[in-house]
């Protein structure tokens, strides 16, 4: 039986990219890095340039482009990756235009092929695509022109990346001839844009297809592989875990029968000023060395809800100053949602958390250019989460804060959840009164009842007593029990 | 008024640099590597000053740079050499030029740098 052969790869060393990739560009091909003027191509082609530098190799970056390379080198002094020290020794830039203006394609192919074998060039860019297209006198010129530099390419062990600007043609003659082709888009949604990027072909790769967010920082181009896409399959199976982590809540725990189930998500929905924050800087207070815990919030500074956490009484301070939590805030703006997700698996992994809590979804909905999306995407982290053993408790904000409606924000958000918990207001002798409710916890024997809870300065949450009657509190009016039955979850224990 | 040969891989920078040094009443000639430098210089009187890039294509301005400085009818011609590489990085890579102008430069600076250049040769050539 003969075995399937690895495609050899050249990593691009663009965070995210190589992910999407599958491992890189496959070696010694030619492919197109297209997009309207400003989208970054330049910018992506010399950062896998020097990528490649500091590794030994060397770059040879041609063209046919009006910019001047003192300009681009001045625009590419911002960028981190940038190192002056690779020129002109490792990294060389040389201008074509001469070549095609005086002997056309075959001029510029000449140019190409000495300049790579003199170079010794492991990668090639060619800068301006388009000039080239323009100079050939017919579409037979220009396909002769990429096979003949496909040919040099692969005779010299040489990869090949064709920058061009994408004419809106149907397919451009050179795309059935290239080996990969990355479009990279910047799109308005709205008032903002976000930057995208797509594969549209890798000759005998697997990729991650679809669009891909990216943005351009000092680091360059940084990519966020789309979550649904990248974690569609969890990165480790899924395992049975048995165990419990408290809520931090005296009382709470055996509600739930026992804790929250380790590996689980659970959500905290109800209206604002409710109390869900409340409940999930308890959680995060049980944060220990065993239970390493983060906070990510959207809403509020770390100080303040350290403040707000020595007002309840609870010692989160303590907890940070011992490295068993972190608070990473999260301030809303124009956050991209993968970027967000994607950042949380990375905080999570690299403190090896066990207690998260996200405060709450609608930041990751805030961020979002595609609603549509939020729900598989959703799905998609929590499952990765799960996978990797964490217990995730989330805050989502629902619209009513006294009525008889539990509307969700989004739909399908409930059954991303084993747990639901939900904290309401109702109205009694004129004042406003908070419930805690247990909507579902799957797979538990938790107890359903009412109960009324009081947020109490140095004790935080605080059962106070049950009630009964669905209809009165859903239309916000529950009445007291007169005499409590024990709960079956709290009989047991 | 000089003969200055501008050696440059970049088109629109060596027009721009022609223009210029023309305006400033020089007579300017322009090349788009070393090879095509050399040959221009061939059989010709050298001219006054070069006005030379790093990285070309064909020959780079090193390689040109060692083949004047072989060439004893071309050795004393005064050469600035106009790159995006350092001075200090541009001293790693060749010796034999007189000055270096870092691009992106302004108009100002390279004609303040040319008429220097030639005012110190003409210095010289009084002198000797």
């Amino acid at each position: 039986m003969t075995g399937v052969e690895e495609i050899e790869r050249l990593p691009t060393g663009v965070p995210g990219l190589d992910l999407i990739l599958r491992g890189g560009f496959p070696r010694g091909g030619i492919h197109i890095l297209q997009g309207p003027p400003g989208t970054g191509k330049t910018t992506l082609a010399n950062q896998i340039c020097y990528r490649h530098a500091r590794a030994g190799q060397r770059a040879l970056y041609v063209t046919l482009l009006a910019e001047s390379h003192s300009r681009m080198l001045v625009h590419l002094g911002t960028m981190r990756f940038f190192d002056p020290a690779r020129l002109p020794e490792q990294i060389s830039y040389v201008s074509g235009i001469g070549a095609l203006a005086a002997d056309g394609l075959p001029g510029l192919i000449t140019l190409l092929r000495r300049e790579i074998a003199a170079h010794q060039a492991a990668i090639m860019i060619l800068d301006g695509l388009v000039a080239a297209e323009d100079s050939a006198r017919s579409d037979t010129e220009f396909k002769t022109f990429i096979q003949e530099l496909q040919a040099q390419a692969g005779l010299h062990g040489c990869t090949v990346f064709l920058l061009t600007t994408a004419r809106g043609e149907a397919v451009p003659p050179e795309h059935t001839m290239v080996d990969g082709i990355i479009e990279l888009t910047d799109v308005r949604y709205e008032s903002r844009t976000e930057r995208g990027l797509f594969v549209k072909k890798l000759r005998g790769s697997d990729y991650l297809a679809g669009r891909h967010a990216f943005h351009i920082s000092e680091e360059g181009l940084v990519v966020f592989p789309r979550i649904e896409a990248a974690f569609r399959i969890t990165t480790r199976p899924d395992q049975v875990q048995n165990g419990r982590l408290s809520s931090g809540v005296e009382g709470l725990d055996a509600m739930l029968g026992g804790g929250l189930m380790e590996a689980s998500v659970s959500g905290v929905i109800g209206g604002t000023g409710i109390g869900k924050t409340t409940l999930g800087l308890h959680f995060i207070s049980q944060s220990s060395a065993a239970e390493p815990g983060l906070f990510l919030g959207f809403y509020e500074t770390p100080l303040r809800l350290m403040q707000q956490a020595a007002r309840l009484g609870l010692d989160l301070q303590g907890v940070v100053d011992r490295g068993h939590a972190e608070i990473r805030w999260q301030p809303q703006g124009e956050n991209h949602q993968d970027e967000l997700a994607h950042q949380l698996l990375e905080a999570v992994s690299s403190r090896g958390v066990k207690r998260l809590f996200i405060d709450g979804l609608g930041g990751f909905m805030e961020s979002s250019v595609e609603p549509s999306r939020m729900s598989r995407f959703l799905s998609v982290l929590t499952n990765e989460l799960r996978v990797r053993g964490i217990t995730t408790l989330y805050t989502l904000e629902t619209r009513d804060v006294i009525g008889s409606g539990l509307e969700m924000p989004v739909g399908g958000i409930s059954s991303l959840a084993e747990g639901i918990i939900a904290l309401r207001f109702v109205e009694r002798h004129s004042s406003a009164r908070r419930l805690l409710s247990i909507v579902k916890m799957r797979g538990t024997n938790f107890d359903p009842a009412l109960r009324e809870f009081v947020i109490v300065e140095g004790k935080g949450i605080s059962f106070t007593r049950s009630f009964e009657g669905a209809e009165e509190l859903l239309a916000g009016f529950a009445r007291e029990q007169t005499a409590r039955p024990p709960s079956p979850a709290a009989e047991g224990r | 008024m000089a003969t200055i040969l501008v050696v440059d891989d970049e088109p629109l920078i060596a027009m721009a640099l022609e223009a210029a040094l023309e305006d400033a009443g020089h007579r300017v000639t322009t090349a788009a590597n070393g090879r095509q430098a050399l040959e221009k210089m061939a059989g010709t009187a050298p001219p006054d000053l070069v006005l030379l890039d790093m990285m070309m294509p064909v020959m780079n301005g090193p390689a040109m740079l060692a083949a004047m400085t072989a060439d004893p009818r071309l050795r004393a011609t005064p050469v600035i050499v106009v790159s995006s590489l350092t001075e200090a990085k541009i001293r790693t890579l060749t010796t034999g030029f007189v000055a270096t102008l870092q691009k992106p430069y302004t108009v100002h600076e390279v004609l303040g740098l040319v008429e220097q250049v030639l005012g110190k040769v003409a210095e010289a050539d009084n002198l000797g």
